[in-house]
């Protein structure tokens, strides 16, 4: 990676979050590079899928949580009180586990956030489904389908419309939740090629428990772990992707990464 | 080998007991249509006014006054329905609220219709000075199916999987936008489906129109304030006074008639919850 200056578009400081009385993740730090994959690893339960949904402050549509510490995005504080969580995530997008296109056409399901901030112009809504279509490399397979329902496509391009769906929004950053891991291999691949090339413009967070995966697709890498049943899920460790699978300096993550547990 | 005949018996048990339940359903249709089904597709029966003493008197009147009633009667309790159940549903889950409010309908549902009959008679008809009208009838069944119709609605919209809120609100859709957009397009197949029993409740109920909605008109209402005659009520009611001399006739054929109706919003219903899901599939600005 070229020697430049990085911008960090998200700023994680002491973050714990509890569900009612139970605490999720406590104390967590780390930053969120502008234009660069930032990775979350770590076993099941570690509290990276809580973690991640708290950068766009998803977690508020759960009754009794409670969130301690700042998330910052670009210098402001997405928790202060008073925080437009609408405007929010429009600036940062979420891809989700298992892919959820609407129960409508698939050029409906891209028009939707458009829609949202009221593009009604039909030329308009065209190009921005051709464009965000384009950028998440399904308009080949669809351009002469797109009354079909979106859910009638197969799973990767279920999730590749899905991220489609995202991009017409025009987001800073996004957010992928596991995003492969109810897709297979070849539809995978294609995911990881779409992320390299959204790189470029926008700013990723990535939530995989394949490490293979995060090592592949990441320039940062964050570990979790939840010491004991019962504890919060912890930062172990973060830093440069290579430096983390190459040359890690806690013995946790060493052990995680070489697959001796989790 | 014992295992087998005893798998075999229970085939032959469930088969049998199912096959009960069909013929049942078939002797009832059968016997209906038999004895009116001539009379129901006369048109001079079908499209005749009825007499208050001769005989060939025709039921026009009373099949508007059906289709009307129904009509009605959704426009008022569909709303409600829809509007309390997306409160109950997607904004007061646990609640001590939802609890009480779903007490209090359960309540309601066990209740007798001629109860809501003699409760329209005393409220709509009575102190609000309507008299016999269509609209007492509609507003009594409107709280006679509440119970149901919320109910199903409720059912039709929690079964919206929670990743469609998820993904809506994550694209910078409010709540509201959220239920508007993505949840009641998603759950409306599923609601005009819950439409379809109470349908056949409304057609098919005497005792909570008799005393609300009347049960002999000679001409077509037009007014919902206009008194009426649904069908159901006007069967019950020539086969309680025998007041023309073909009064058995005019019940046969009603009967018939009662059942075609039923049958016919039936297929109705599903096939414009099928046409509508299909649409709003598709979408519109595509091209």
């Amino acid at each position: 990676m070229a020697e430049e200056a990085l911008e960090n578009k998200m700023v994680i400081k002491n973050l714990s979050m509890f569900y009612g009385g139970f605490k999720a993740i406590e104390d967590v730090t780390f930053d969120v590079p502008a234009r660069r994959i930032t990775a979350l690893i770590g076993p099941s339960g570690c509290g990276k899928s809580t973690l991640v949904r708290c950068l766009n402050r998803m977690n508020d549509l759960i009754d009794g949580v409670r969130v301690e510490g700042e998330v910052n995005l670009d210098g402001e504080n997405i928790y202060q009180p008073g925080f437009d969580t609408i405007g929010l995530r429009r600036r940062v997008g979420m891809v989700f586990q298992r892919p959820n296109p609407f129960p409508k056409s698939i050029y409906e399901n891209v028009a939707y956030g458009p829609r949202l901030v009221g593009i009604k112009e039909k030329g308009k809504l065209d190009f921005i489904v051709e464009d965000s279509l384009k950028k998440a490399a399904l308009w080949n397979e669809v351009k002469n389908i797109l009354r079909d329902s979106g859910q009638n496509l197969s799973g990767g391009q279920q999730q590749r419309l899905c991220i489609a769906r995202v991009i017409a929004v025009q987001p800073e950053v996004i957010l992928f939740d596991e995003p492969c891991s109810a897709i297979d291999p070849v539809a995978t691949q294609l995911i990881e090629d779409l992320m390299a090339d959204l790189k470029e413009n926008y700013t990723m967070v990535i939530v995989t428990h394949n490490m293979q995966q995060a090592a592949r697709v990441s320039d940062f890498t964050a570990f979790m772990l939840v010491q004991e049943q019962g504890e919060p899920g912890r930062l172990i460790e973060y830093g440069d992707t290579n430096t983390i699978f190459t040359n890690p300096t806690d013995e946790r993550t060493e052990r995680y990464i070489t697959g001796r547990f989790g | 080998m014992k295992a087998k005949r005893a798998d075999r018996i229970a085939t032959v048990v469930f088969w049998a007991l199912g096959g009960i339940t069909v013929a049942i359903l078939a002797f009832i249709i059968l016997e209906v249509l038999g004895r009116g089904l001539i009379t129901a597709l006369n048109p001079r029966f079908l499209f005749g006014k009825p007499n208050a003493m001769a005989s060939g008197g025709g039921i026009f009147p009373m099949i508007v006054s059906t289709f009307y009633l129904v009509a009605l009667t959704i426009m008022i309790s569909l709303p409600i329905a829809i509007g309390a159940a997306i409160y109950m549903a997607e904004y007061a889950r646990k609640s001590k609220v939802n609890s009480f409010i779903r007490f209090c309908l359960d309540s309601l549902a066990t209740l007798p219709s001629i109860v809501f009959g003699l409760f329209g008679l005393a409220l709509f008809v009575t102190a609000f000075r309507w008299s016999y009208c269509l609209m007492a009838g509609a507003c009594t069944l409107a709280i006679l199916n509440l119970p149901i119709l919320l109910r199903s609605t409720e059912e039709a919209i929690k079964l919206v999987p929670d990743t469609y809120r998820e993904a809506s609100m994550c694209l910078g859709a409010s709540r509201w936008t959220t239920i508007r957009q993505v949840v009641i397009p998603s759950a409306l197949p599923g609601i005009i489906t819950a439409t379809i029993l109470p349908i056949g409740r409304i057609v098919g109920e005497s005792a909570a129109i008799i005393y609300t909605v009347g049960v002999f008109i000679r001409n077509v209402p037009t007014n919902p304030f206009d008194t009426a005659a649904p069908l159901a009520g006007y069967i019950w009611a020539r086969q309680a006074e025998h007041g023309v001399p073909d009064w058995r006739a005019i019940v046969n054929g009603g009967a018939a008639l009662l059942l075609i109706m039923v049958f016919i919003i039936y297929f109705l219903a599903r096939y414009a919850g099928r046409k509508y899901q299909e649409k709003k599939l598709l979408g519109a600005g595509t091209r």
